[in-house]
């Protein structure tokens, strides 16, 4: 099955054989996981996302259109799971709930190294829930999984300029929390340590 | 819009280096230009490389693990090992369901590129057409009959727990039963090619397939040493066996089939002719070398000529004085009954 092309595979589960599921599973779940889990900051969600995204992949794989790209139907389903996700009140991202603190750290690095490295993905994953859903949205489909413009429009169901604008504003929101100015105190911190 | 804030929104395209080239120029030449854009774009580069230190998490194994039980539910009592099963009906009545609701869809579509597995004739698919309730607590398993099945196999698909299903008296239908991903049978008459290129895999795969091959063989014989089934593939799918097998138990049943087959199949093919010979001339077995020498006998007595080369077999074999005394008779046997035609 390695050989074979998303189109191929998905030709295969739209002839109602579900055996490559596993190989589309393996090339797509990891990014899938990733954008929602960095979209909704909860690690149960992301891993219910995938779940359902996936299965619905099977599920509705007439819903394929043979010439697209796979990774963009895959994200236009996980994004609409997790915008629905969020629409729940239920389910605002969680101020408290901090998912990376479970990383597991290189064996062949300092605990001061692992420690600061910790707390910048936490910085960053804490920027991030501060973008509205559709900055955040655009910003992790381009800067994480490289998307076009042209592609994360589709996802998002708007247009390309929307997309640049999003982007434009999510960047300006990162760059005032992330700056080395914003960091400067633990700059300082750790060059004193 | 100014050409600050052109510039600005690009900067993010800039950064992911998707702007195309005349963009990126213009851009450039701006930033170079103008201090406030030049600061921007550094501040935009710092807070790009800082939102690449988040690390990628590894999605949980379970995830996997709960995906594929939900879309490929494992085989529950359906497998069962190789025996006569009491089933045979029940399946071979699905298979009559699948057969004509199925008729519609797969008429043309024979010619196409079929994989052996990629069928959309699954029985769940069907479940309207019969209703709700019937014997399909087979509906993880697909039947398909095998004229809707290419006879080409496509690569070597890894089949297990290989069934077969008896001739059903009414029609002569046998059936094929394995599991892929899902479990297949594949039903249908014992000469359709697919069935028989199938039939043939399995005889020759025995790695990848995983009923003890001795009783593939026998349940193989069962039909096709009758007159009205005779087929060269399945007599060069034994003589393959004949020659690759370690195991003597096997190469004895597959040569014994090979005699049990009407003579005019096993004297078309060069192929077991030629399996036949060496066995006589070379399989460290006895046994084996008996049931060769008597399948060539076969052969000769059915009014087939052997060729010059079989002739010097069986002549050397009559000489052959360490050669097991049984064996020496029989090829002289044989040989008489070439000379007396
Ligand atoms: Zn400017």
């Amino acid at each position: 099955m390695k050989h074979l092309s998303d189109q191929e595979l998905m030709r295969i589960v739209q002839g109602g054989d579900f055996s490559p599921a596993s190989e589309i599973y393996d090339r797509y779940s990891g990014r899938i996981y990733n954008f929602a889990l960095r979209f909704l900051k909860s690690a149960e969600a992301a891993e219910d996302a995938t779940q359902e995204v996936f299965v619905k992949m099977i599920k509705h794989a007439n819903q394929f259109q043979g010439d697209a790209k796979l990774s963009t139907w895959l994200f236009s389903i996980t994004a609409n799971w997790c915008r629905d996700y969020l629409r729940k009140a239920d389910n605002k991202v969680k101020e408290s709930e901090d998912v990376l603190v479970t990383l597991p750290a290189p064996a062949d690095q300092s605990p001061d190294r692992t420690l600061e490295q910790r707390e910048n993905a936490l910085r960053i994953q804490r920027a991030l829930q501060e973008l509205t859903a559709e900055q955040r949205e655009a910003i992790l489909l381009s800067r994480y999984q490289g998307l076009s413009y042209a592609e994360i429009a589709q996802i998002a169901g708007c247009s390309e300029g929307a997309v640049k604008t999003r982007v434009f504003r999510a960047m300006e929101t990162l760059k005032k929390l992330l700056s080395v100015d914003a960091r400067g105190g633990d700059r300082c911190l750790n060059a004193m340590s | 819009m100014s050409e600050c804030h052109v510039v600005r929104e690009s900067l993010p395209l800039l950064l992911a280096e998707s702007l195309d080239p005349a963009s990126r120029e213009t851009a450039h030449r701006h930033i170079e230009t103008c201090a406030a854009c030049g600061e921007e774009w550094l501040s935009f580069k710092d807070t790009w490389q800082i939102l690449g230190a988040l690390p990628a998490v590894a999605v949980p194994a379970r995830a996997r693990e709960r995906f594929l039980d939900e879309v490929m539910p494992r085989q529950q009592a359906v497998v069962v090992p190789f025996h006569r099963r009491p089933v045979v009906r029940w399946v071979a009545q699905a298979a009559g369901v699948v057969l004509v609701a199925g008729a519609a869809y797969f008429t043309g579509h024979r010619a196409a590129p079929l994989r052996l597995f990629s069928q959309p004739a699954t029985v769940a698919a069907l479940r309207p057409l019969v209703g709700a309730q019937p014997v399909y607590s087979i509906a993880e398993t697909r039947v398909l009959p095998a004229t809707a099945v290419s006879p080409n196999i496509e690569g070597r698909p890894d089949i297990q727990h290989v069934q077969f299903v008896d001739a059903d008296p009414s029609d002569g239908q046998i059936g094929v039963a394995f599991d892929l991903t899902s479990h297949v049978t594949v039903t249908g008459s014992p000469t359709d090619k697919s069935m028989v290129r199938l039939l043939s895999y399995v005889l020759q795969n025995e790695e990848k397939t995983s009923p003890a091959r001795s009783q593939a063989i026998d349940w193989v014989r069962q039909t096709y040493s009758q007159p009205q089934y005779a087929n060269t593939e399945i007599a060069q799918a034994l003589a393959g066996i004949l020659r690759n097998e370690q195991r003597e138990g096997v190469r004895i049943r597959a040569v014994d089939t090979l005699q049990k087959l009407p003579a005019r199949v096993t004297s078309n093919g060069e192929v077991t002719r030629d399996a036949l010979i060496d066995a006589l001339k070379n399989d460290p077995n006895p046994s084996v070398r008996i049931k060769a020498v008597e399948a060539l006998s076969k052969m000769a007595g059915s009014g087939q000529a052997l060729d010059a080369e079989a002739v010097d077999s069986l002549r050397q074999k009559v000489a052959q004085g360490d050669e097991n005394l049984y064996v020496r008779v029989k090829a002289a046997e044989a040989l008489s009954k070439i000379h007396q035609q």
